[in-house]
């Protein structure tokens, strides 16, 4: 009989501090109850896990701490359905499962030497922080950097707490934008793609990753296409209705590709050879 | 070597092997032919086709994944802890009377949980200790297409061992060593010519009773291209009532859902049937549903079969034409039409480069 | 008859978006749902016995759009009770009834020739149902295969129709008796909880028997598979299943015009509509109410009454 790894079987983790980002989104840090498991815990920036509250369930949440601060990983987490509402609810020292890492990544090698525009929207900051942190520990393996994040008002931006570490990172531009004037607001107002065209960086070996609601990202899309970016030159990090993260329970397929095993990551020249299914 | 087993000695030959494995085959339950763990209150009905395959026998319409129990910290009662135990379990199994549709349903399986990146530990350890004894059809209904998807009514895909029905009783060959180890029984005999003669004339007539197959070769790059063409999926999907029959009744059909049910401190993970023709199938948190509408989940089901999998596995087919989506669906919808359809429906591009 | 209903029904078309009715489906025993776009398509109707599907299952998810609707007497029920409850409007749907006969229960069919899937050709003439399947002849008179609900029929004539084609039909019954029902119940406890174990442990929960119901309305957000509420659990259980029939049965208490849909559609034959026979009864008995009759009508569990006529509760 097959003595295998049990795909399934989540591992015990311990909630070791949380971070209430926004009104409605918090950060978990967590850390594997086996000592052993987590000195030998590896992932890729973009990666995600599968996080397990016994008798609610499962839900996929991107690491998005960075595979160079291994302290912990960190999780956030916007109170949606039934898991996330009740992770909501968890204290410090509470046990989750965690299955992970899951799924493939942010080319980060083939970014070397290039300039770099992050575009992020609300929540979807989440896996693009992983990135720029990772960048930011390895900052000689990269040009520019351009962040570009924006939310609906100044209290929906997440890990405004480590913007003067990002801002402090040598060459790095960090563009903060809120749909609306708000008291004490003093960056940018309008939406992000407007943003992006008003600091328009140059396509010239660059790449551009961008995450955020729908309606954000294909409005982006638009604005990076007007600034001549090329469709393999864009990234993005796709969600979908997850069960097993595995590529088998059928439901987050876009064609042949499982969003669970052959994305999150995928470039718009990848996505454009895949039925239109989002 | 091909044996001869009496037809008269086919309850006992069951019974011999049922010390050695649990023995499953269709019996009669109401008005239904299923599969069922064989005992002598059940009536074994091999006559035709089950209602339901033996899907069920490897990949459960439900199992618990892991259990979960939480407890006091032993040190620290103020705490809670979670016990997690993985909950695998296999046996020695026999299934007997599968078609060779409902067998060849497992290559399909054994492609999709067993061929890929990450395994499926809960259907391999069962599929291992399982050994296939299938009865090739020496009759055909109006819903067998097996001929259409790479099947024959002799096919021995997914199978250890193929009975074929002759006069007084079976034919039996091994089709795998698995199988072989089933040929040494003291009730089978060596068959002779005759009877080998016979059952080949027999399969060939069921052969030829088929509806002349398809070319399906083009069926991926005609379903891409008709991906957007929702009202083609629409007009097909019109009479669909949505439910899960179709897929259920699916010998490839291998979409599941996991949910945690929860009974006081303690509970299980279980993996349960899914199903790409129900709305919550793909609905997200958000509201956002990416197949909205029973056209959408219609053109996944027939995508997936046609498309998608032999995309990833060789051309190889998710659908075995044992017709039972067809036979059993509320509705008959048809999924050869359905496929027909797909396959003559002129693309746009077409019908312009004509103009 | 035929002709005439298709020449109404093409008539009828350039109006509508479509019309459903039936048409031929695998073989010759099997009819399908037709949708009636063009008027080739109206070509393709049938009427008859075999025409067992209670079309009225689509037209919620239809509202808003024009559509026409071939019913039999049981099916213009579903069609009056949506139209009490609201679930479509009057004007959007165009209804086409004939005479009914009866529809065969396929499963009696069964019964009688062994298996109905070597289906070579199919007659039917004068209440007498001709199948031939492998090379034999079976001729089964239509009374002995009919569906259940057929031999109780009070309404083989639509109830509600802008167009009716052929002589009207004279009722099976003047009334229901139950007598299915009665004899069901003679039996002790036992025996009834050992047949429903027995009979629920082959669901696959396919909810092929929701699906199929045309008054099963919550349809993508139903109880048995939603977390919020968690009423059911996943595992695979009679209890689960059978709490799902009688969560189904008791939401259709009033509601139901017992049209059979819940058993026919069961692919592994559950006698699902048992279930709702009781119901119908309790609610006949209470309340004196035949549901799907009147299309201004209030269901009787949709209202409310100070006083009651069959519920003395001030007396007790």
């Amino acid at each position: 009989m097959t003595k295998m790894k049990n795909p399934y079987l989540p591992e015990m983790a311990t909630i070791q501090e949380i971070i209430q980002e926004t009104h409605n989104i918090k950060t978990f840090r967590v850390t594997l109850n086996n000592e052993q498991s987590m000195k030998n815990f590896s992932f890729e920036p973009g990666q995600v896990g599968q996080l397990s509250v016994f008798g609610v369930g499962e839900s996929t949440f991107v690491i998005n701490s960075s595979p160079t601060r291994m302290d912990y990983l960190q999780f956030s987490v916007m109170a949606a359905g039934e898991v996330t509402q009740r992770l909501h609810t968890m204290q410090v020292g509470d046990e989750i499962g965690v299955r992970a890492p899951l799924g493939n990544w942010f080319p980060y090698e083939k970014m070397k030497g290039k300039d770099i525009v992050i575009v992020g929207g609300g929540i979807g900051m989440a896996p693009l922080r992983t990135l720029l942190l990772y960048m930011i520990d390895n900052r000689d393996d990269y040009g520019k950097i351009t962040v570009i994040y924006g939310a609906r008002t100044p209290q929906d931006l997440t890990y405004s707490y480590e913007f003067e570490e990002w801002r402090a990172a040598k060459d790095l531009n960090l563009v903060l934008t809120v749909d609306n004037e708000a008291p004490g607001w003093e960056h940018k107002v309008g939406l992000i793609p407007n943003v992006l065209l008003e600091e328009s960086p140059s396509p010239d070996n660059t790449v551009a990753i961008t995450c955020g609601p729908p309606i954000m990202i294909k409005f982006t899309l638009e604005a990076l296409k007007k600034l001549g970016f090329e469709d393999e030159n864009i990234y993005t990090t796709l969600e979908k209705r997850m069960k097993c993260g595995i590529g088998l329970c059928g439901r987050c397929n876009i064609g042949t590709s499982y969003v669970c095993v052959d994305g999150p990551v995928y470039s718009f020249a990848k996505l454009k050879t895949l039925p239109n299914e989002l | 070597m091909a044996k001869y087993l009496k037809k008269d000695d086919l309850g006992s030959w069951l019974k011999e092997l049922g010390e050695t494995y649990k023995v499953i085959a269709p019996v009669e339950e109401g008005d239904a032919v299923v599969f069922r763990r064989l005992t002598d209150e059940r009536t074994l009905r091999i006559d035709r086709q089950a209602t339901q395959g033996p899907k069920g026998v490897l990949f459960p319409a439900c199992e618990e994944l892991v259990s979960f129990k939480y407890v006091k910290d032993p040190e620290n009662p103020e705490k809670t802890k979670v016990e997690v135990k993985e909950t695998v379990e296999a046996e020695p199994t026999l299934i007997f009377g599968a078609r060779p549709c409902d067998a060849r349903g497992f290559d399909v399986f054994d492609g999709a949980f067993t061929k890929c990146a990450v395994k499926d530990n809960y259907y391999m350890a069962r599929r291992e200790q399982a050994i296939v004894v299938s009865l090739a059809c020496t009759k055909t209904e109006t819903t067998c297409f097996c001929n259409w998807v790479g099947g024959s009514p002799d096919g021995t895909g997914g199978s250890d061992v193929l009975l074929t029905p002759v006069t007084g009783g079976y034919l039996v060959e091994a089709v795998t060593d698995k199988g072989e180890a089933l040929m040494g029984g003291k009730l089978l005999s060596d068959a002779d010519d005759a009877r080998q003669a016979e059952a080949k004339k027999l399969l060939q007539e069921a052969k030829d009773s088929l509806r002349e197959a398809p070319d399906f070769d083009c069926m991926p790059e005609q379903l891409y291209a008709l991906f957007d063409n929702m009202d083609f999926w629409e007009k097909q999907s019109a009479k669909c009532i949505s439910c899960g029959a179709c897929t259920y009744l699916c010998p490839t059909c291998h979409c599941f859902n996991i949910t945690d049910e929860q009974q006081g401190k303690e509970g299980s993970r279980i993996r349960s049937w899914d199903n790409c023709m129900s709305h919550m199938f793909t609905n997200e948190a958000s509201g956002h549903n990416p197949r909205p509408t029973k056209a959408y989940r219609l053109k996944n089901r027939v995508g997936h079969k046609f498309c998608y999998f032999p995309d990833m596995h060789d051309g190889h087919i998710a659908c075995v034409g044992c017709g039972r989506c067809i036979k059993s669906c509320p509705v008959a919808l048809d999924i050869r039409e359905v496929v027909t359809a797909a396959k003559e429906c002129r693309l746009p591009e077409e019908e312009t480069s004509d103009d | 008859m035929l002709e005439q209903l298709k020449d109404t029904i093409k008539k009828a078309l350039p109006e509508l978006d479509f019309v459903i009715g039936w048409g031929m489906g695998f073989d010759a025993l099997h009819a399908t749902p037709l949708f009636m776009y063009e008027p080739e398509d109206v070509d393709k109707l049938v009427w008859g016995p075999l025409n067992v599907h209670n079309l009225a299952t689509y037209l919620p998810a239809l509202k808003g759009r024009k559509v026409g609707i071939v019913v039999k007497g049981c099916d213009s029920r579903s069609v009056a009770e949506l139209l009490q409850e609201n679930l479509i409007n009057r004007e959007d749907v165009v209804i086409f009834g004939a005479p009914c006969r009866g529809t065969v229960s396929l499963t009696k069919i069964r019964k009688v020739i062994g298996n109905t899937g070597l289906i070579e050709d199919v007659n039917y003439a004068d209440g007498t149902l001709t199948v031939k399947a492998e090379g034999a002849s079976h001729e089964m008179a239509l009374k002995d295969i009919r569906a259940d609900k057929c031999g109780y029929c009070r309404f083989p004539n639509a109830v509600l129709s802008d167009h009716f084609v052929g002589e009207k039909r004279a009722p099976q019954v003047e009334e229901d008796t139950f007598e299915d029902l009665a004899e069901f119940e003679s039996q002790p406890f036992e025996e009834r909880r050992d047949f429903w174990m027995k009979e629920m442990d082959r669901c696959i929960r396919c909810y092929a028997c929701r699906n199929a119901c045309p008054l099963c309305v919550c349809r993508d957000h139903c109880v048995a598979q939603s977390r919020d509420p968690h009423w059911l659990s996943q595992q695979d259980g009679v209890r689960d299943k059978f709490m799902f029939q009688i969560i189904h049965a008791t939401h259709l208490a009033g509601r139901c015009t017992t049209c059979g849909e819940c058993e026919r559609a069961c692919p592994v034959d559950i006698p699902v509509l048992l279930f709702k026979r009781k119901f119908t009864k309790a609610i006949k008995d209470t309340f004196d109410y035949d549901a799907g009759l009147d299309p201004e009508a209030t269901p009787p569990l949709l209202a409310f009454k100070a006083n009651e006529d069959n519920i003395k509760e001030k007396e007790w």
